[in-house]
């Protein structure tokens, strides 16, 4: 027997790992993209499975964080991710005496860092910057930002999620302060129509304003646009990263064929007509060139931006925060009055199993059930299986 | 929802070519969708365009400014995910890496009128279609070996030291599974054919793993498998990434008969 049927409103990483792990505990339930799966911010990240190293300073329970999923995804999703370790570079003396700082933080966050000589570094990366300082190790990896989430969304459909892309939620309803459902709009038919829901969560990342508003709820969220630039060739095998305070324009992820900087940060008020400014792409190509001299003389491939949704301040959002914190998950019921809806805003796509793990829990307290969650054991479907789950034959999961 | 989709009546008051505050040049350029599922099956929109912009960005830009209900399938915006192939200018094409100016360039080089020249864009064929320029890509993907592994050992294994932690640098595959080589092929468009990617991914897959040939070559042995190959070679011609599906195929058709012949079937 189901334990209640849940909507989740979009389809990115989030609302991925959101919907596989309801249905593994028992929910039933359907997820509604207004577009293509992962076309808000998940597709455009900027690919780093993030050993969390870059955090530890700031935050070392987000680095903790990102060092477990690491872990689990290779366990559950090695097919998505390249593994091939990162190495953080000091250009200046200041970076080098950054070190100790960093190696500690890393060390009480789990993360196995090491010094590596730096011939060796070059033999790693023959495209470093030759003048580098001092290379640390770190597992770092990359992540193919659609192949990751079509695993979670693969796994959900075949054990029965229902899962429907250029379905956009217009309304969402509830009576008597709780939600009793959503207005959505196919985009093929141009026709709306209604899903009963018991429960509504709202995976809207950058968008999840727009979507409050729709049950009469504010919650303060500015999309936080960053570029990414792209050239047409892999010139390192590992992540490498500048050996600093995190800042802008400091990785460069290599994927197949491709070298990746990113990424910057500027705001806007609508995640939908983000362009890419023209100035990034110099600044980024910069910046990269400082890391592998190389880079700027590579041809240049694609230039792109996603938005990171920023919580502005409200009491919704400072009581969503307790849950993590790295994302925030809001319960309205008892911030709004919207009894049944959840918004989940933030995280990062390494973590994403994680938040999802987090919000099901947060759904189960809500209606009562006591089930616990399995996704870190379950390895998952492959990308493929999600257009044709009849046709898988291994590593199949329960 | 706009009442009409399309935009084009602005088109003649707008000045074709200006440049922003900062300088950069933006040009108008009109652009011809198909939308076969609508009444009016093409829309015409006209775009400001700058130096950088993609095809994929002009896309968005219709959607957000003028019809928030234009269905086109994109993700990653880089050329790595493969959702965003579609026909442009009668070409299959990634539309994240398709630079309009490059289009706008071709055109004026070809003659066109700048007045009424349109890129015109339509979804790729021979997959189910879901509205507008969006497709479904499970007539894809039902040809390939599934469960396959989608990483394989780096080439640079061979001359770069490794992270002790691991035995060797890892790629994802080249093939980002567009579908750009099926739309194109002649074959498929004809006959019921498996299609050069799920075929390239066969050969891939016992390449990798030889211990499954037993399983696998089977399922490609066949008129609908690879000696429905009639070599037309516009797979490896349109693929974004240099998978050279037409070499797999060849590949492939050795393997099954060298294996025949070892087993003395021919
Ligand atoms: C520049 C940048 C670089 C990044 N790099 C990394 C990185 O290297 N590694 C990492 O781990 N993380 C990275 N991140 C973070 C990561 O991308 C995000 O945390 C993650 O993708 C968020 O996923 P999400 O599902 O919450 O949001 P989204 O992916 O934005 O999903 C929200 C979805 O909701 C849909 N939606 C909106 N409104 C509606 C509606 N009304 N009806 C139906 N659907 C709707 C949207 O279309 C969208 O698909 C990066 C982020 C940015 C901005
Ligand atoms: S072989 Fe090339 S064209 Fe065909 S699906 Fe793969 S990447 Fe696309
Ligand atoms: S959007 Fe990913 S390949 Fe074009």
């Amino acid at each position: 027997m189901s334990h209640g049927h849940v909507v989740v409103i979009g389809g990115g990483g989030t609302g991925a790992a959101i919907i596989h792990d309801l249905i593994q505990r028992g929910f039933t339930a359907t997820l509604v993209e207004r577009g293509e799966l992962t076309s808000g911010t998940t597709g455009r990240h900027h690919g780093q499975l993030h050993s969390g190293a870059r955090y530890a300073v700031g935050d070392r329970e987000i680095a903790r964080e990102c060092m477990e999923e690491v872990r689990i995804l290779q366990a559950i999703a090695p097919q998505a991710l390249e593994m091939n370790y990162g190495l953080f570079v000091a250009l200046t003396d200041e970076d080098v005496a950054f070190a100790p700082e960093f190696i500690q933080a890393c060390r009480e966050a789990t993360i196995p860092v090491r010094e590596i000589p730096l011939d060796q570094a070059f033999r790693m990366e023959p495209h470093l910057n030759p003048e580098i300082k001092m290379a640390l190790q770190v597992p770092d990896g990359t992540i193919d930002a659609w192949r990751l989430p079509l695993h979670f969304f693969a796994t959900a459909r075949a054990a029965g999620a229902d899962i429907r892309t250029f379905t956009e939620v217009v309304g969402i309803h509830s009576r008597a302060g709780a939600v009793t459902g959503v207005r959505v709009l196919n985009h093929a038919t141009q026709e709306e129509s209604d899903i009963a829901a018991d429960l509504v969560v709202s995976a809207t990342g950058a968008w999840a304003e727009k979507v409050a508003a729709l049950a009469g709820i504010h919650i303060p969220v500015t999309p936080a646009p960053g570029t990414m630039v792209a050239v047409k060739k892999r010139l390192n095998n590992m992540v490498v990263s500048h050996l600093h305070p995190a800042g802008d324009g400091d990785i460069i992820v290599p994927q197949r064929g491709l070298s990746i900087i990113g990424s910057t940060q500027w705001k806007t008020d609508d995640p939908d007509t983000v362009e890419v400014p023209r100035a990034d792409i110099d600044y980024l190509t910069r910046r990269a060139t400082e890391l592998m001299p190389v880079f700027g003389e590579t041809p240049f491939h694609a230039a792109w931006s996603a938005s990171r949704p920023l919580a502005g301040a409200s009491s919704n959002v400072e009581d969503g925060r307790k849950l993590s914190r790295d994302f925030i998950a809001i319960d309205h019921g008892r911030s709004d009055g919207v009894k049944g809806f959840i918004s989940i805003i933030g995280g990062k796509a390494t973590v994403l199993r994680a938040m999802g793990e987090k919000t099901v829990d947060l759904i189960c307290d809500l209606v009562g059930v006591q089930e616990p969650c399995r996704t870190a054991e379950t390895p998952l479907l492959q990308h493929r299986a999600f257009y044709n789950p009849h046709l898988v034959t291994k590593g199949a999961a329960s | 929802m706009s009442d009409s989709p399309q935009n084009d009546s602005r088109h003649n008051d707008q000045p074709q070519e200006f440049q922003t505050l900062s300088g950069e040049p933006v040009r108008m350029v009109r652009f011809r969708i198909a939308r076969p599922q609508r009444e009016e099956q093409w829309g015409q929109y006209v775009v400001p365009v700058k130096g950088h912009t993609t095809l994929v960005d002009a896309l968005e830009w219709i959607k957000s400014n003028i019809d928030l209900t234009l269905m086109f399938r994109h993700s990653c915006h880089h050329g790595s995910c493969g959702t965003c192939g579609m026909i442009v200018n009668n070409k299959q094409a990634l539309a994240c890496t398709t630079r309009v100016m490059d289009l706008v360039e071709e055109a004026e080089a070809a003659g066109e009128d700048r007045k009424s020249f349109a890129i015109e864009v339509r979804p790729l064929q021979t997959m189910d279609h879901l509205g507008d320029l969006a497709v479904d890509p499970a007539r894809l993907f039902r040809d390939f070996p599934v469960d396959a592994d989608y990483l394989r050992p780096s080439e640079a294994n061979k001359g770069s030291e490794v992270p002790g932690e691991i035995t060797g640098y890892q790629r994802f595959e080249n093939c980002i599974e567009c579908g750009l080589c099926v739309s194109s092929c002649p074959v498929v468009t004809m006959r019921d054919f498996m299609g050069p990617a799920g075929l390239a991914a066969y050969n891939r897959e016992v390449t990798k793993h030889p211990e499954r040939s037993g399983e696998l070559l089977p399922r490609v042995d066949s008129d609908r498998g690879v000696w429905g190959c009639d070599r037309h070679l516009a797979c490896s011609q349109v693929c974004p990434t240099g998978v050279y599906p037409a070499k797999h195929i060849v590949q492939l058709q050795k393997k099954i008969k060298k294996t025949k012949q070892e087993s003395g079937q021919e």
